[in-house]
C-alpha cells in the first residue's frame, strides 16, 4: 500500500520563524556563503 | 601525432574536449562528433519550463566555440565503432551520419587513436505507450521540450485564471527512469509559477514518481544531522511536499498515457489512472543505438554494451543481490577492459546495478529509479578520461593511471523549488560519496560530514551562480579551466 499521502501528512511543518529565516536576505547570504563553503569542500576531496 | 575523437558533446563529452586541447600538444587531434549544433545547460531547462528562461538563454553555438579551440567539429551522429579496424584498415574507427543541414544523411568514417563516448542517453519514449511530445505529455529533457511544455503550463494557468480547475502531474514517466531531482525540481517551480499566478487554490499539483519513497532520488536516499539529529531526506522532502501542499503517489511505473489520463502500476501491485490536464513526465533512458564491429566485421555489440545500450567499462557486472553489492563494483577508469583507448564516460557508461535498492511489483514489474550520473559526475568523468588520454599520449605503458569512482565521489546537487530573486528557493544538498560505501561509512553509507541538505533563497542564488558559471565555463572564456566541474 503506498502510504506517501499518510506521511505526507505527519511531515513535520516549518515553524513561522524557519520560513521567515529562508527569505531573509541578511541570514540567505550567510547560508549562501555556508553552503558554498561546504561545496568547496566536495571539491576539494575530489581533486586530491 | 594522436587523434583522439570524442563522441557526444553534453556536460562529460564537452567537458573532455576543452581540457583535451590544454593537455595534448598542438600536432595532436580533438575530434568532436554530436549530433546538435547547440550546447544546452540542461538544469536550467526547468527554468525555461516554466517561461522564466528563454532557450537562448540556457544554449549556446557550439560551432564557434570549437573554432576557437581548434577542435575538428562534425555535426552528427555516430553509428557504429571498429575499435580493431577492419580488413585492410588496421587503425580504429568510427562511423557517422552527418546531421548538419549542409550534408544530413553524409557517412564518413574517422579514424581515432584515443575514443570517448560521451553520447549520452537516448530519450527512450518509445518504453511508455503515449509518453512524450509525439504522445501525450510533456518533457524538460531538451530546451525545446522545455519551451512546449511552458506553453502547455500557460494555457493551463489561463484556465485558472478563467476559474477551470487543473490537474497538473510532474513526474516520471517508466518505473526505471533516472533524474528524479529534475522532476521534484519541476514540480516545485510549477507550484511556485502557480502561486505567483495567484490561482493556486485551483491548481491540484500531483508529483508521480517511481522512487519507492520521496526523497531516494535515485541514489537510495540521503541521511544528514540537523540541530543534533541525524534525519533523513525522506522527512526532509515529506515535509516541503506538506508545506507546499503538493500531493506524490511513488512506487509508481507510467504503464500507458492517454488524452488526460496517466494509468500506472504501483509496488503494492495496484493499477491506477490518473486524470490530468497538464502532464510533464520524463522518459527512461537507454544507450545510443551504438553499434560495435570487430576486425572482421563480426558484430561484438553485445560485449561492449549492456542490453540497455549503455557501454561497458571497468566495473563488476557480475550480477549478484544488493545486500553484496559493493562500492568497488564501481567503474575508476570508465576504459574498456578490452579497448583501453576507449572510455565511456557520463551518462554513456553501463552502471553496474542501481544505487536504490530495486523493487520489483507482484507482476514481475521492475520499479526501481536507475543510477543518476549527470551534472557533477559527468563533467568529472570527462576531465578524467582526458587526463589518462593524455598521460597515455605523453608517457605510453608508463602512464600514471587516473581514477574517479562515484564511490569516492561527491556530489553538490541543487534542486530548484521557485525562481526570483528575493521570492525563490532552492534545496541545496552535498553527498559524500555518490554510491554509498559501508565498508568506509557504516550505518548511511556516507560521510556525515559531508552529507547535508537545506532549504532556503540562498539555494535559488547558488543555482543561478551555478547556470552563470557552467556556462561560462562551457564556453571556454578566459579562466575557463579554473571553474571546477
Amino acid at each position: 500500500m503506498d502510504d506517501t499521502e499518510a506521511n505526507i501528512a505527519s511531515a513535520p511543518l516549518p515553524t513561522a520563524k524557519t520560513l521567515q529565516a529562508r527569505k531573509n536576505l541578511g541570514i540567505q547570504l550567510g547560508r549562501f556563503l555556508v553552503i558554498n563553503m561546504k561545496m568547496l569542500k566536495i571539491i576539494r576531496k575530489e581533486r586530491r | 601525432m594522436a587523434r583522439v575523437v570524442v563522441l557526444g558533446g553534453g556536460i562529460a563529452g564537452h567537458t573532455a574536449a576543452l581540457h583535451l586541447t590544454r593537455m595534448l600538444k598542438r600536432s595532436d587531434e580533438v575530434v568532436m562528433v554530436t549530433p546538435n549544433s547547440n550546447w544546452n545547460w540542461i538544469p536550467s531547462n526547468i527554468w525555461v519550463g516554466v517561461g522564466k528562461m528563454k532557450t537562448d538563454q540556457v544554449t549556446f553555438k557550439l560551432g564557434p566555440i570549437y573554432k576557437r579551440k581548434g577542435i575538428e567539429f562534425h555535426q552528427a551522429l555516430a553509428t557504429a565503432i571498429h575499435p580493431e579496424g577492419g580488413p585492410g584498415r588496421p587503425k580504429p574507427y568510427a562511423e557517422i551520419t552527418y546531421t548538419d543541414p549542409a550534408r544530413a544523411g553524409d557517412r564518413v568514417e574517422l579514424d581515432y587513436d584515443y575514443l570517448v563516448n560521451a553520447t549520452g542517453p537516448k530519450l527512450n519514449f518509445g518504453a511508455t505507450p503515449g509518453l512524450g511530445p509525439n504522445g501525450h505529455s510533456y518533457s524538460v529533457c531538451t530546451s525545446g521540450h522545455a519551451v512546449e511544455a511552458s506553453a502547455a503550463l500557460q494555457a493551463s494557468i489561463n484556465r485558472m485564471r478563467r476559474g477551470e480547475r487543473q490537474v497538473l502531474v510532474v513526474g516520471m514517466g517508466h518505473g526505471t527512469c533516472t533524474c528524479e531531482g529534475a522532476a521534484f525540481e519541476y514540480a516545485f517551480n510549477v507550484e511556485h509559477e502557480v502561486r505567483q499566478a495567484g490561482v493556486r487554490d485551483l491548481a491540484d499539483i500531483v508529483y508521480l514518481t517511481n522512487e519507492y519513497e520521496l526523497g531516494d532520488f535515485g541514489v537510495g536516499g540521503l541521511t544528514f544531522t540537523q540541530q543534533g539529529f541525524q534525519t533523513t531526506s525522506k522527512l526532509w522532502t515529506e515535509s516541503l511536499f506538506r508545506e507546499r501542499g503538493i500531493r506524490a503517489i511513488s512506487g509508481a511505473h507510467v504503464t500507458r498515457v492517454e488524452e488526460g489520463v496517466v494509468h500506472y502500476e504501483q509496488l503494492d501491485g495496484s493499477s491506477n489512472s490518473l486524470a490530468f490536464d497538464f502532464a510533464m513526465l520524463l522518459p527512461p533512458f537507454r544507450g545510443v543505438d551504438l553499434q560495435a564491429f570487430d576486425a572482421n566485421g563480426a558484430d561484438i555489440s553485445a560485449e561492449l554494451f549492456a542490453p540497455n545500450g549503455f557501454m561497458k567499462v571497468d566495473a563488476d557486472y557480475s550480477s549478484k543481490p544488493f545486500e553484496e553489492w559493493r562500492a568497488e563494483d564501481w567503474p575508476s577508469t570508465y576504459q574498456v577492459p578490452r579497448f583501453p583507448n576507449i572510455f565511456a564516460v557520463g551518462i554513456a557508461f553501463a552502471p553496474p546495478h542501481q544505487i536504490s535498492r530495486p523493487r520489483k511489483s507482484p507482476s514481475g514489474t521492475v520499479i526501481a529509479p536507475s543510477p543518476p550520473r549527470t551534472g557533477m559526475p559527468s563533467g568529472i568523468m570527462g576531465k578524467l578520461a582526458a587526463t589518462n588520454i593524455a598521460e597515455m599520449i605523453e608517457h605510453g605503458a608508463a602512464a600514471r593511471v587516473y581514477s574517479a569512482s562515484m564511490a569516492d565521489m561527491g556530489a553538490a546537487c541543487v534542486a530548484s523549488a521557485g525562481s526570483g530573486l528575493r521570492q525563490g528557493s532552492g534545496a541545496s544538498m552535498t553527498m559524500y560519496p555518490v554510491v554509498p560505501d559501508l565498508v568506509k561509512y557504516p550505518g548511511t553509507g556516507r560521510s556525515l560530514k559531508d552529507t547535508f541538505g537545506e532549504i532556503g533563497l540562498s539555494g535559488h542564488w547558488i543555482k543561478l551562480l551555478l547556470h552563470y558559471m557552467f556556462i561560462y565555463k562551457a564556453k571556454a572564456r578566459p579562466g575557463w579551466h579554473l571553474i571546477p566541474e
